[in-house]
């Protein structure tokens, strides 16, 4: 169809830190997997575990 | 002389009534087939897109000694015929020892091409073989069902294919999407089942009950609870009825719980969630008509949580609204085992659906 637009599906992974409970939210990358630990709590020294994946559709 | 009786206008509005009572079958079906033209062609993308996306992933991965192209397109001609059911009498067996032994003989062959492939591996493996192999019989059907109207020239075996289309349409664009969530590990919609018990698996120990499903046994508020999902993170939907009888057989079990998606009626908001009464599953019907019958036996009640979601949310990459509800509906878990159980009883909570990328 001329006017539909082009949909994207983004892929996005959310960290918790058990330590501080805050969430950040990044790109996904190949290789996560959820409850797994992720990486080193930017606002504390806690470690992440990944709380989430998911996709956001973006229209083009 | 007016317009009405002027021998010229006359034939202007005689000759289209004529044109349309001898051929109006026929410019229906010109019109009718520019659509559905336009479908196949889609189709047909759509199954040469999976069948690349597969070898791409075949060769990257799996680091295969020669080119797999071949073998992997013999395969997706692969057939099953399902039993008769003139005499229902024993029908789910059979059925279930066809559907399974297709998927045992789909895994050898799998492991007989790639003799290192890991599970979760040759799971993504045999589940991009099915979606290659579905579209490829979509694409087939459809293109005999509007390819067989042509030549007859017959207008209403056309009909039945035109109503159809959007559905199967949608099915079709919905496993094509479904492709990339398959090739990365990520969780899908029809995941959110196993999500909510694996994260009340976590830190527990875990044992294997049934062919790819595994079992926790944990207490909560004075109830026993077992746990049951497919292992993730591998793409698979388990055995949850093998793992029940399992459990029954064992354990006095006072009460099923189910959580599963479903598929949301249009107009319904997608990752709302309902409770209910009886099996939450879906697939092919063999494992529900099993849940039911060990619960009828053993007079167990069966409750159900689901999360509504479209054929697309369910088979594609979780959306945000989806996994938003993990937390909501395993706090609704809890309520629906304190409602409906008192001190002491056994409660089993089944995670339904796709573990891709969902570990415990």
């Amino acid at each position: 169809m001329i006017f539909s637009k082009e949909e994207i599906v983004l892929a996005y992974t959310v960290e918790k830190c058990p330590k501080c409970e805050k969430f950040h939210k990044r790109d996904f990358s190949e290789g996560d997997i959820l409850f797994s630990i992720s990486s080193k709590c930017t606002f504390c020294d806690g470690i992440t575990l990944i709380e989430k994946i998911f996709g956001e559709i973006l229209q083009k | 002389m007016s317009d009405e009786t002027d021998p010229l206008m006359m034939l202007v509005w005689i000759f289209p009534i004529i044109i349309f009572v001898f051929y109006g079958q026929q410019i229906q079906l010109l019109v009718t087939s520019g659509e559905i033209k336009k479908a196949i062609k889609k189709l047909d993308k759509f199954r040469f897109n999976s069948k690349n996306e597969l070898i791409n992933y075949v060769n990257k991965n799996l680091d295969p000694s020669s080119d797999p192209t071949k073998k992997i397109e013999q395969f997706l001609d692969y057939f099953t015929i399902m039993p008769v059911d003139m005499d229902p009498n024993g029908i789910v067996d059979k059925v279930r020892h066809t559907v399974r032994s297709r998927e045992d003989y789909t895994r050898n062959h799998i492991q007989s091409l790639f003799p290192n492939i890991d599970e979760i591996k040759l799971s993504r493996v045999q589940t991009l073989l099915e979606i290659t192999s579905s579209l490829q019989m979509i694409h087939k059907i459809v293109n005999h069902m509007f390819l067989t109207a042509k030549k007859q020239k017959n207008y209403p075996l056309i009909l039945p294919l035109q109503m159809m289309l959007p559905f199967i349409m949608e099915h079709a664009k919905a496993m094509n999407a479904s492709i990339p969530a398959f090739k990365t590990g990520q969780p899908l919609g029809d995941g959110i089942g196993p999500m909510v018990v694996g994260k009340m698996m976590l830190g527990e120990q875990k044992e294997i009950i049934s062919f790819q499903t595994v079992f926790t046994k944990i207490n909560y508020e004075k109830r026993k609870l077992f746990l049951v999902k497919a292992e993730g993170p591998a793409s698979t939907v388990g055995r949850p009825d093998d793992a029940l009888e399992k459990i029954v057989d064992s354990n006095k079990v006072d009460a099923i719980i189910m959580i599963d998606a479903a598929l949301k009626m249009e107009g319904e908001d997608s990752a709302s969630i309902a409770r209910g009464f009886g099996a939450a599953i879906g697939g092919i019907g063999t494992e529900k008509f099993q849940i039911e019958h060990i619960a009828t036996q053993n007079k167990i009640p069966i409750f159900s949580i689901i999360i509504k979601q479209s054929v697309k949310e369910a088979i594609t990459l979780m959306t945000k609204e989806i996994a938003d509800q993990a937390d909501n509906v395993r706090s609704q878990v809890y309520e629906m085992i304190l409602e409906n159980t008192v001190e002491g009883q056994s409660i089993v909570v089944i995670g339904v659906g796709n573990t891709s990328g969902v570990p415990q």
